[in-house]
């Protein structure tokens, strides 16, 4: 059947400074499109401290160093069967958090990461990679094998904006096509007030893509109840810039009323942890 | 101060070329010059040398340094090799050598070495600190800059600073420089270099403050080849009191070698409210192997509010480890100055991240522990 041998989308978020807000926004990106109906895998490669596992508070799941294991026994192992899902309010998607041991994640290979990406594609119609701040071996084979690359920028303070422009250059360097590569923009609105226009003109030479409001607070929560800002109730700026991302990468327009219409439910209580 | 300069050079060639360098120079006069090092302990002190350039390419020559500083106890030995010897430089330095010059020099070469190891000596007490956190975004870059300042108003005393950060390094950034070398240069070249010549890759901040940069782009690696980096780490002992090395966040070959080359490896996390002291904890565990650990590892925390004794003492009792200094909150003062489009560094002595850098400072220099302002 030509429907077994189609691969999925694989859909890699990257920067060049930490704590940007990769790994929230990949696990919403995740969550969302899993409520969209998709089959959706996040996996966690930044693999020394991921904090996947940490922000969904899904600590003891299936990691990627598992997942290595499995595929050198078997490279044909179906990895949905390893894979630890989340699910909240009816939806699932699939994780695979960063190594529980640090002796491991050192130990991790370019062609491991590889090997699982490529076996977790033929899987899931998305697959969703979080990642460390830098060009490491690792990281640019990831790059390579990504369908997306969302490249995630603050403007922030001086340090930070160069760092975007030198990623940003490297990114152009490795001469992917232009529109695999998408900038986006968090916390639009934190306390620096550099002009977003200026460092379009001058330090990136094209736009953002899309936009993201600063909401520090509910950016929060979301960690502290490790429920995902799009499966929750409330519905504000962040959450509604979300789903605006993630609906022009599937290219659905995006309906507000949507979300709404489902049944409503009270946050809390309904949070599972699934282990294969 | 005049120096009356005193050589032992086996090689007549190099004996001449010296020679002719010393005499060439204003503030220097040849006392007397021999190619036989016993003559030389015989007949060399009716000249009063005040400095004795040594030839040290001879199999004895490190208890011939001692021979010398004992018979000169006025003179600083200088000695001089046909090429950097990184393994035997602390020998020397324990047998009393003041510093290590590679042969031939020039005049220009040689003035500023003797005015380098005049300040700082050569690696006698130099005392090198790693800033290590296991994710980015600690405040590391900002307490490095501040504190290399800090230290060197504080002693006095020469502070280096290397940014092995080798992907996006920003020391160069903070302190507004565009360097004609980096650290890719330096650890390319260490071999043939030695520790006047090293000092030419660093960019000067202030009279006592330099700093190696990081790479300007980049490199598709994530590491730099690591003995060479440890010869550089060890050649910077020579001439600084106090080397600060800024390393990529995470345990990589090039943050595990600064930790290991360091007298002291500062682990740090900046307070953020999600799970940075789980990150902090499993990677001080990665350190338990050190037998001397508490005095080779000391945890610090920044961003923390109110920053004193009692939430330093509270920090240490939850995480079942001391925490050895917190440093409070600075992202105002940073993005304020970004905003008027510079860099936060002259930070005004009243703020209390100052005060908090300079007690740091003083617990370094002054072998004590850090107290709250």
């Amino acid at each position: 059947m030509v429907e077994d041998k189609i691969s999925g989308v694989v859909i890699t978020f990257f920067s060049t400074a930490s704590a940007v807000g990769k790994t929230l926004i990949s696990i919403n990106m995740a969550a969302e499109l899993a409520r969209q109906g998709y089959r959706v895998c996040l996996a966690d490669f930044d693999l020394q401290f991921g904090d996947v596992a940490n922000y969904l508070q899904m600590q003891g799941s299936a990691t990627v160093y598992n997942a290595a294991q499995r595929l050198a026994e078997d490279s044909e192992y179906p990895l949905e069967e390893l894979v630890s899902t989340c699910s909240y309010n009816n939806v699932s998607f699939g994780v695979l958090a960063a190594p529980e041991e640090l002796s491991q994640a050192y130990n991790f290979t370019a062609d491991m990461a590889e090997q699982i990406v490529k076996c977790l594609r033929m899987r899931y119609d998305y697959v969703i990679i979080d990642t460390t701040s830098m060009f490491s071996v690792l990281n640019l084979s990831l790059l390579d094998l990504s369908t997306i690359i969302t490249f995630l920028g603050v403007v922030d303070f001086i340090p930070t904006i160069k760092n975007m422009k030198i990623g940003n250059e490297t990114l152009q360097s490795l001469n992917y096509d232009s529109n695999k590569i998408r900038l986006v923009l968090n916390r639009s609105d934190s306390a620096t007030q550099l002009s977003i226009r200026e460092v379009e003109e001058k330090t990136l030479g094209s736009s953002f893509y899309h936009v993201l409001s600063n909401d520090f607070r509910a950016a929060n929560e979301s960690v502290q109840s490790g429920i995902p800002l799009v499966l929750r109730q409330t519905n504000n700026q962040l959450t509604k810039d979300l789903r605006q991302l993630v609906a022009l990468y599937t290219n659905r327009a995006y309906q507000e009323e949507e979300f709404f219409e489902e049944p409503a439910q009270k946050s809390g209580g309904w949070f599972s942890k699934l282990f294969s | 101060m005049l120096y009356n300069v005193l050589i032992v050079e086996r090689n007549r060639l190099y004996l001449e070329k010296m020679a002719a360098v010393i005499q060439s120079l204003d503030g220097y006069e040849l006392a007397a010059r021999f190619q036989e090092p016993l003559e030389a302990l015989g007949q060399g002190k009716v000249f009063k040398p005040n400095l004795i350039l040594l030839d040290i390419d001879m199999d004895d020559a490190i208890s011939l340094v001692k021979d010398f500083t004992e018979a000169f106890p006025n003179a600083s030995v200088v000695c001089t090799g046909e090429k950097w010897q990184g393994d035997s430089a602390s020998h020397f330095v324990k047998a009393g050598a003041r510093g290590y010059l590679i042969k031939p020099f020039t005049a220009s070469e040689f003035r500023s070495a003797i005015e380098s190891f005049a300040k700082s000596g050569m690696e006698s007490a130099s005392q090198v600190l790693t800033f290590f956190s296991p994710k980015g975004k600690s405040g590391k870059t900002t307490l490095v800059a501040s504190l290399a300042l800090a230290l060197a108003r504080s002693t006095g005393e020469q502070v280096g600073i290397i940014d092995a950060d080798l992907q996006f390094c920003d020391m160069g950034l903070f302190f507004n420089l565009d360097p004609a070398s980096t650290i890719v240069e330096a650890v390319r070249d260490i071999n043939f270099l030695s520790p006047i010549s090293l000092s030419t890759y660093f960019c000067e901040v202030e009279p006592n403050v330099r700093v190696l940069c990081g790479t300007r782009n980049p490199s598709l690696i994530d590491r730099v080849d690591i003995p060479s980096f440890e010869a550089l780490i060890k050649m910077s002992r020579s001439l600084f009191r106090y080397v600060l090395i800024d390393v990529p966040a995470g345990f990589c070959p090039t943050s595990i070698a600064a930790a290991e080359m360091a007298d002291t490896t500062y682990l740090m996390t900046m307070l953020s409210g999600t799970y940075e002291l789980q990150h902090l904890s499993r990677a001080r565990e990665m350190f338990q192997d050190w037998e001397d650990i508490d005095s080779r590892l000391k945890v610090m925390i920044t961003r923390v509010s109110p920053c004193n004794e009692k939430a330093r003492q509270q920090l240490s009792d939850d995480l079942g480890y001391t925490v050895e200094a917190i440093i409070p909150n600075e992202y105002k003062l940073v993005s304020e100055a970004a905003n008027a489009g510079r860099i936060a560094l002259d930070v005004k002595d009243d703020t209390p991240f100052a005060a908090a850098i300079g007690n740091l400072a003083d617990s370094i220099s002054l072998h004590r522990r850090w107290v709250a302002p």
